[in-house]
Order: C-alpha cells, then sequence, then structure tokens
C-alpha cells in the first residue's frame, strides 16, 4: 500500500457527518415547510413531529458548525498569492489539463466555502432560533424568516457543489470523509504547502 | 361558486354585541372573565375564544361630544392572504370555495408564523398553541346558511351574502367604494364606511409585510432554481471538462 497522511483526524470525520446529515435532514424538512409537502411531513411523521425534528436538529448542526471553527477556522482565513492565482485559473476547473498554483491544507474554494457555510450557517442558526423561540412577536420573526431564507437558498447552492466537487469531481478525496488519510503522493500534488509545513514541523 | 362576503355597516350597529354572543354560541367559545378599561368595549381585544367584536370607538368633538362609532372586527378573509402565505404547515390554513379562510387546529403546528403575516392582528393561539379565528361560520356557510353573527344582528350592521351582491347593492346606497373592495386582492369582509378607515381603527392601505412578498416571489423560487441550476451545472461539468485525476495532471 502507498504511503498515506493523515489530513483528518478522527472528531473532524466525526463532526464533519454530523454537520452533513443534520443539514440534509434540515434542508430536506426546510422544503417540506416551504412548499407545504405533505409528502414530506409525512416522512417525517407529520408536520408537528417534522417541526420538532426541524428544530432540534438546528441545535445539533449549531453545535456541530461550532465545533467546526476549531477544525477548519484557522486554515480557511490564510491566505496568500497563490490564491489569487487560484481564483486566475477557476482552481483548474475549467480545464481538462488543469495546472494549479500550489495550495495549503485547504484550497481556495475550500476556504471561501467553509467560510461562507460559517457565516450563513451562524444566520441560518440564529434566524432560526428567534422563530423558535419568540413565536408572534411580529418584528423579529419578519426579519428572522428572511435571514433564514436568504442563508438556506445561499446554502442549497453552496452545498451541492460542496459534495460534487468532494466526490466524483475529484476521485479519491471523499475518503477523506470516511478514513481521514490520503496517499501521500496525491497530497504532495494537490497541497504541496501541507505537506512542506508537515515535514518543516517533524 | 360565487365568492362570499360579510358587509359591515358601521352606522346601523347599535352596540348590542349580539354578533359576539351569537359567534361564541355557535362555535361553543366559552365566555371570559374580563375587567373594565373605562369603556364599555368587552373585551378589548380578540382572544381565542372570541372570534368577532365590537370595537368600541369614541370620537368626541366640539359640535358632538358624545359620538360613539361600533366596528365589527375579525378576520377579513383576504383574498391575498398573508397568514395563508407565509403558514408551513399544509393544510393548516385553507381558503373554502366561498372565500373563507378557514383553519384546521389538527394541522397547526403551532408556529406563530401567521400572526407576522396578518396585517390586521387577528390570528390568536389557545393553550393548546393552536390558531383560533373567525372562519366565518364555515359549517353554517357549507349549508347555505348566514354566519352566526349576520344570523342574529337585529339591525342589518353585519350582512352576508354573494360578494359583488353586496357590493352592487351598496354602491346603489351610495358607497362609490367599500373598504375592502380592492385591498390584498379584495376582502372577504366590506365595510361600508362614510369617513377615513383611520377614524374606525383600521388601515388606510393594508399590506402583507414587504419581507414576505419578496421572500414569496423571489426567495422561494430561488430555493429551487438555484439548487437544480448547480446540480445541472456539475453534471454539465462533469460530461464535458470531467473530474480531476491525478494522471491528467501535467
Amino acid at each position: 500500500m502507498a504511503e498515506m497522511v493523515r489530513k483528518a483526524s478522527a472528531f473532524e470525520i466525526f463532526n464533519h457527518w454530523v454537520l452533513a446529515i443534520s443539514c440534509l435532514l434540515l434542508a430536506l424538512s426546510g422544503y417540506g415547510f416551504l412548499f407545504k409537502i405533505e409528502g414530506i411531513t409525512n416522512l417525517f411523521g407529520g408536520a408537528n413531529m417534522m417541526k420538532d425534528i426541524h428544530n432540534y436538529l438546528g441545535i445539533v448542526f449549531s453545535v456541530s458548525l461550532f465545533l467546526s471553527i476549531f477544525n477548519w477556522l484557522k486554515d480557511a482565513l490564510s491566505f496568500d498569492s497563490d490564491d489569487i492565482k487560484w481564483i486566475a485559473c477557476a482552481g483548474g476547473y475549467l480545464s481538462k489539463h488543469p495546472r494549479v498554483p500550489p495550495m495549503g491544507k485547504l484550497n481556495t474554494g475550500q476556504k471561501f466555502y467553509y467560510l461562507a457555510l460559517l457565516v450563513f450557517g451562524i444566520a441560518i442558526a440564529v434566524s432560526g432560533f428567534v422563530i423558535w423561540l419568540m413565536p408572534g412577536q411580529r418584528d423579529y420573526v419578519l426579519l428572522s424568516h428572511l435571514v433564514h431564507n436568504i442563508s438556506f437558498v445561499v446554502i442549497m447552492i453552496a452545498v451541492p457543489v460542496h459534495i460534487y466537487l468532494a466526490t466524483i469531481a475529484n476521485p479519491g478525496t471523499f475518503r477523506i470523509m470516511v478514513y481521514g488519510t490520503v496517499p501521500y503522493k496525491w497530497a504532495l500534488k494537490r497541497h504541496p504547502k501541507w505537506i512542506q509545513e508537515l515535514q518543516r514541523s517533524k | 361558486m360565487a365568492r362570499k362576503a360579510l358587509l359591515i355597516s358601521p352606522e346601523l350597529c347599535i352596540g348590542c354585541r349580539a354578533c359576539q354572543v351569537a359567534c361564541k354560541s355557535w362555535n361553543q367559545l366559552p365566555a371570559e372573565k374580563t375587567t373594565n378599561k373605562g369603556t364599555y368595549e368587552n373585551p378589548s381585544d380578540l382572544t381565542p375564544t372570541l372570534y368577532n367584536r365590537i370595537r368600541y370607538v369614541e370620537v368626541p368633538s366640539q359640535e358632538n361630544p358624545v359620538r360613539w362609532l361600533f366596528v365589527s372586527q375579525r378576520c377579513m378573509h383576504c383574498d391575498d392572504a398573508g397568514c395563508m402565505k407565509i403558514c408551513p404547515a399544509p393544510g393548516a390554513l385553507y381558503k373554502t370555495p366561498e372565500g373563507i379562510v378557514s383553519f384546521n387546529q389538527e394541522k397547526c403546528i403551532g408556529c406563530k408564523l401567521c400572526i407576522a403575516g396578518c396585517p390586521f392582528d387577528v390570528p390568536r393561539y389557545n393553550q393548546k398553541e393552536k390558531i383560533a379565528k373567525c372562519n366565518l361560520c364555515e359549517d353554517r356557510v357549507r349549508e347555505g346558511m348566514p354566519p352566526a353573527c349576520a344570523k342574529t344582528c337585529p339591525t342589518g350592521s353585519i350582512t352576508y351574502g354573494d360578494r359583488d351582491a353586496l357590493i352592487a347593492s351598496s354602491k346603489k346606497a351610495g358607497f362609490e367604494k367599500l373598504y375592502g373592495q380592492m385591498d390584498l386582492g379584495g376582502l372577504g369582509v366590506l365595510y361600508a364606511f362614510k369617513e377615513t378607515p383611520r377614524l374606525y381603527g383600521l388601515n388606510e392601505n393594508p399590506r402583507i409585510p414587504e419581507s414576505i412578498v419578496f421572500w414569496h416571489n423571489v426567495l422561494k423560487p430561488l430555493s429551487y432554481i438555484g439548487l437544480g441550476g448547480v446540480v445541472a451545472a456539475s453534471v454539465l461539468h462533469y460530461l464535458l471538462i470531467g473530474p480531476h485525476k491525478e494522471q491528467e495532471e501535467v
């Protein structure tokens, strides 16, 4: 077997699954509420049950999102000139023979994705709690309803792209979410600055 | 089916509140203990067990030191109803063929978003956190009977009938335009006001909150157009450019 290097800790893998599953269930029930789809409310055991599940899953999502800060925020905030080059070549995704500038542990797209998810995740969580816990308070509820739905639209655009890029668009990436490890050779190509950093700290 | 409506003529109201009693009687709503707030108006607001009430408006002036206006207050049964727009529970609020905005407490999830959506501050919640409001005696109307309030009104201040016929007859009586005739797609409760609606405690231009209109017209479609768009784009990308495989990297 090829030499492997650990990219995600057990906790990161676990927390990412919690975040992903809660996010997808929240989105599904969210669509059920948004368009009053009885097929979806039945799936969750009726509209009343779906409301409780949606609310309490909101807590799971929020805690998981908070914990993710310790996993990814530091890497997501470290930008340099290579990030500009990455944006200039669109991450190499528009070419069949991509040449991508050297990346750290996260590439530029991953950094932006995480920051966007963090911002809109906090927005959708806080507004969700206001709708849940301050019912009938017109001004707060109306503002939160708007924020909740704007964030929903953004997240529903960002998440499918993330899933696509992390699975079939980049074969070999999905294993990070399962095993947390990647082949050394792969990491050296995709995240050379991260490998350099690892070697320096050894 | 022709849209039904109530026509309220405040000038004919004598403030007897028989409509309040008839409503409670038909809908089996218990009485409540109230407190005197220095006015004959009682109760002083709609409650989960008070679907309609008479608002007592005192308008004293130099010429007329004792002027009392009596206005029936209840759900307006909007054609374009803000409560129905924002309600997330299937079947909790629904429109009957007569144009009534009715409710089903079994399906209500108690989120109270309808309170934020209503331009008239109508929805109330009972102790079980379920919506309660006027449903224009949907069960009576379905059997061809007038709502209890209209049936019992002794002066004809509350009349019930086909909406178009009510508008036509009040036009003959000299009311060029009724309150609620055009607002929110047309209300199911029309008012024959002789003066500004504000005097009677009603908004000149009732509207669904802008944010709800924006959400309904823009954000809701975007939520699936956006998702569908990126899924389609991903499929296209996979087919046209393909995955980022290691051996293809030069």
